[in-house]
């Protein structure tokens, strides 16, 4: 059983941090994503964790363990990556049973019973004469994870396995890593670009930008209560909005924007830190497209349509409102190219605000 | 250690002792590399530097001062370097000569290597050109033979082409009896004018490697480019300026500065074909070396490998700078050569047909009249030549040179050079090549060792047969009355490995460059040393590399001349390049039998390399 503890680890390429004082902390049997986008140091993260790069300061523990300065063959973790790095020089057989030539077999298994053992557990049974390329793309991804699964990894790593695979393939994919990774219990971090698979798949979430962390949650936490306004842009559609806090009285905010006034509740992410909140202060907030509607009857201001995607199950609409990008989510594609939407005031979450020092001097 | 969900993730037992060897294999492997470079390669030049550098024990430019401002070395320029500071005299000088209409000058033996060498250039291009052109743009029977066949003069022994020359434009050679039946000559060709015959020799080695890298440049270029311009308004000709042109400019430039740099170097061909009176500085530091001239010979070599290292430098960076441009998907197509047999009388076509005519002349008339030379005599066909060489082994005296010795020495040598060059050739490559370094390491360091390890490719075996000799064949004193001393076949194995491992590095490291690094990832996460993640994933896959690599090593061993010919000297070590030197200019008839010995053994190499060459698919 294995937790993970990362403590200001930081990693510096030449001159550039590719990693600024990441802390993070992954539970025992827990399935916990890294997500962002390129060059966020999601991948420097999980690479640090397995050992092909060290930190240039910081700790990896494992269990508590130290694990900087350890070579990767004796971290005991499993690793996928994206384009599977199975060895073309070997069968499928040979690639699952390559970590067994290194640690034994769990006690009262053969080496040949735990590879056919593990081609079961990811559907592939009998495919072990095979020679990787006479394998799918999808069939390669679920030998790579036998493959690292084979030793028993105290620690199972997967970078972006899903990004060389087509979008139905990458479902039905993910639900079965997810699957055998309840059933085996295994400690896994996951790296993805995309954040919806992320949301789908994980117990909890760190979203990376720019080498920090910039928010570590559940999927509903992340979805619902965006710590920053690059969480909030890049987890899920969302419209941002800035304004001037015009009052603040009991439980609501009232803002303005241009010559618009909103209400938003003062619970929505302004916190502790926000006590200090006055009229004069800039605030960044959001609203979830579907919690925009033309029917809401508070909150109103016009859009004016630009395109509209039909998806489906829905209509995504592209719109603006002055200079203001607006998405919505309608059921039925607009019928006139100006409509009017609200939002019902706990619609609304806060993400950034600015307390104006020079307006509290003044 | 931690332990997995389902039980325990234990090691495999094994010995403390084989564990430790086995995950420091790749550091030892590295470190005795660097202690042979260090003992084998740089320690000898050092030894030049010295022998240069230290008169009576104490450190002096003299020996550089008396060859620098003399003309006899630097011609004209010698008055230059006697007083670099009357500038104003050098200018009226220089005035003067343009004013009299560019009249002959005395160039000095560095000023006749650098000219011979820019013709050998420019005849390389001459040669090699048309023929990358039709390698490129036509397809014929044989096409992908002929491309593989440009390798081939990498691996024969310059010695050995030297005796082809004779077979070829000798008195008695074949060229003259194809006269002789017209009624012409014969005509003393090589005596005559030695430079020319120099010249065709070096474009004989040279001109292919222009065409190799020419070829790959022009196959390189995708069709949609030249499709792009068409459609964009471009004419033929247009596109082929704007696509096509600036693609192979990179490749012939290269092609041109190392056609430079070899012929710079050059020393058995024009030992051989040229003499002394063609001496280049190559062949006049052999000359200083047999009279036992050091000093001198190890100044002049300083000098020459300060300019061939400039130049080696100048192709690396532009090599380097050159790197990365695309790798295409679709070349251009192919015509037909001969559709049919009027197309043959076209012009275009009759001007490569008259190419293949010379083509065949400067490169299969060689090889060709050494073999058909070892069999016949002026009167038909005869085996008295092998029968000279059976009988000289058979009844020769220990101080004359025997055909057996110099045979199994050949190959004894090749086969201890490749068993010394390949792990040196390999661990160099790792180490230089990205999988090896982990990718969050800077390249600064890698391209220290890359130039350290590529050091051998610039330094002439001239060079380091002297400092090879003045050093550890003669000894080095070391503290307590120890003499670090290094002789006979330990000495040339050393050397010709030194030689040849760079060619297993050149065969080994794109191939590595070009695998997955998560391969070697994904080993040593399931456990596997960063040792044997190189034997179970690495080496299988770059196999063909490796092979290749082996196979010019071999042949390097096998041709080399200029290291062996000094530290053979006087011994029974000799090799066959050696054997055929010292049978040449007395019997040329042994000697072209010999030379074709070397062949047939040389030839068997590169069929191994051709074998193996990109044959290996890897996905």
């Amino acid at each position: 059983m294995t937790d993970l503890t990362l403590e200001g680890v930081s990693k510096l390429y030449e001159e550039t941090a590719a990693l600024r004082e990441v802390d993070l902390s992954v539970a025992d049997g827990e399935f916990f994503t890294l997500v962002g986008p390129s060059g966020c140091g999601k991948t420097t993260t999980l690479r640090t964790i397995a050992g092909f790069e060290e930190p240039t300061s910081g700790s990896v523990r494992f269990d508590g363990e130290e694990m900087t300065g350890v070579p990767p063959e004796d971290r005991d973790v499993g690793v996928v990556f994206q384009n599977y790095a199975l060895f073309p020089h070997m069968t499928v057989a040979e690639n699952v049973g390559y970590g067994l030539r290194f640690r034994d077999p769990p006690a009262g298994t053969s080496r040949k019973e735990r590879v056919s053992e593990l081609l079961e557990l990811v559907d592939l049974a009998g495919m072990g004469e095979r020679q990787p390329s006479q394998l799918s793309g999808g069939q390669q991804q679920r030998v790579s994870l036998a493959r690292a699964l084979a030793p028993e990894p105290s620690l199972l790593l997967l970078d972006e396995p899903m990004s060389a695979l087509d979008a139905r393939l990458r479902e039905t994919l993910r639900r079965q890593v997810k699957r055998i990774q309840s059933e085996l219990e295994i400690t896994t971090v996951y790296v993805t670009h995309d954040q919806a698979e992320a949301l789908a798949i994980s117990d909890r979430v760190a979203v990376m930008h720019a080498g920090n962390v910039e928010q570590v949650g559940t999927p509903k936490e992340i979805y619902r209560r965006p710590a920053t306004r690059f969480v909030a842009e890049f987890v899920g559609d969302n419209n941002v909005f800035e304004g001037e806090v015009l009052e603040r009285s009991g439980d609501e905010i009232r803002v303005r924007i241009s010559s618009s006034e909103f209400v938003l509740p003062d619970s929505s992410g302004v916190g502790d830190a926000g006590t200090g909140l006055e009229s004069g202060d800039r605030l960044t907030f959001c609203i979830r497209p579907e919690a925009l509607t033309p029917t809401a009857e508070t909150n109103r201001f016009p859009v004016t349509v630009e395109t509209s995607e039909f998806l489906g199950e829905s209509v995504r609409v592209h719109g603006r409102w002055n200079d203001t990008p607006i998405v919505l989510r309608l059921e039925e594609p607009p019928a006139t190219e100006e409509l009017t939407v609200g939002f019902a005031p706990n619609g609304a979450h806060v993400v950034e605000f600015d307390v104006d020092f020079d307006a509290e001097f003044e | 250690m931690t332990t997995g969900p389902l039980g325990s993730g234990s090691p495999r037992g094994r010995g403390r002792g084989y564990d430790w060897l086995e995950r420091h294999a790749l550091q030892l492997t590295a470190l005795l590399t660097a202690a042979v470079l260090g003992v084998m390669l740089y320690l000898p030049v050092g030894v030049v530097f010295a022998e240069a550098l230290f008169l009576d024990g104490r450190l002096s430019l003299a020996h550089f001062r008396e060859v620098l401002t003399d003309p006899f070395y630097f011609g004209v320029l010698a008055s230059v370097f006697a007083d670099p500071l009357a500038v104003g005299s050098h200018y009226a000088s220089l005035v003067d000569w343009i004013l009299a209409g560019f009249p002959s000058f005395r160039m000095g033996l560095f000023g006749f290597t650098a000219y011979q060498a820019a013709l050998s250039t420019v005849a390389s291009l001459a040669l090699g050109l048309p023929a990358a052109y039709i390698l490129a743009n036509y397809e014929f029977r044989g096409r992908r033979t002929i491309r593989s066949l440009t390798i081939l003069p990498f691996v024969l022994p310059g010695i050995m082409v030297a005796v082809g020359f004779y077979a070829m434009f000798g008195q008695a050679g074949t060229l003259n009896t194809i006269l002789g039946v017209v009624g012409l000559g014969p005509f003393r060709f090589i005596e005559r004018n030695p430079l020319a015959i120099v010249i065709v020799a070096h474009a004989f080695y040279n001109a292919p490697l222009i065409a190799r890298i020419t070829v790959a440049a022009w196959e390189s270029v995708d069709v949609r480019a030249l499709e792009t311009a068409r459609s964009l308004g471009a004419s033929p000709r247009r596109a082929f300026a704007d696509v096509v042109v600036p693609q192979l400019l990179p490749a012939i430039t290269t092609g041109a500065l190392l056609t430079f740099i070899f012929t710079f170097m050059t020393f058995p061909i024009v030992l051989a074909l040229g003499g002394l009176q063609l001496a280049t500085v190559e062949v006049w530091v052999y000359a200083r070396i047999q009279r036992l001239d050091f000093a001198e010979a190890a100044t002049l070599a300083i000098l020459e490998t300060i300019v061939s290292l400039a130049l080696t430098y100048a192709y690396l960076r532009y090599e380097s700078a050159q790197a990365g441009m695309s790798r295409a998907a679709t070349p251009p197509p192919r015509e037909r050569l001969f559709p049919d047999l009027r197309t043959v009388l076209e012009p275009r076509r009759l001007a490569i047909v008259g190419y293949g005519v010379v083509a065949l002349v400067v490169f299969v008339g060689p090889m060709a009249s050494m073999v058909i030379g070892s069999v016949t005599d002026g009167s038909g066909f005869t085996l008295r030549h092998y029968e000279f060489l059976v009988q000289r082994q058979a009844e020769g005296a220990t101080y004359q040179t025997l055909p057996w010795p110099a045979i199994r020495n050949s190959l004894l040598f090749g086969v201890a050079t490749l068993f010394v060059a390949m792990p040196m050739g390999v661990v160099i490559s790792v180490l230089t090549t990205r999988s090896g370094r982990g990718r969050d390491q800077s390249g600064r360091w890698a391209t220290v060792i890359d130039t350290l390890a590529m050091l051998p490719l610039a330094v002439s075996g001239i060079v380091f047969g002297i400092g090879l000799l003045r050093g550890l064949v003669f000894g080095i004193p070391l503290v307590g009355g120890w003499r670090l001393q290094v002789t006979g076949v330990v000495a040339i194995v050393a050397a010709h490995a030194v030689a040849a491992y760079p060619f297993v590095t050149r065969n080994v490291s794109p191939l590595l460059a070009d695998l997955d690094p998560s391969l070697v990832e994904s080993a040593r996460s399931l456990g596997a040393s960063r040792y044997r993640a190189l034997l179970d994933v690495e080496l299988p896959l770059v196999a063909s590399g490796i092979v290749a690599g082996a196979a010019f090593a071999f042949a390097i061993s096998i041709g080399e001349f200029s290291s062996t010919v000094i530290l053979a000297s006087g011994g029974d070590t000799y090799t066959m390049p050696v054997a055929v030197e010292r049978y040449l200019g007395r019997r040329n008839g042994p000697a072209i039998a010999m030379g074709t010995v070397l062949l047939v053994i040389t030839g068997l190499s590169f069929v191994v390399v051709d074998r193996v060459g990109g044959r290996f698919e890897r996905d």
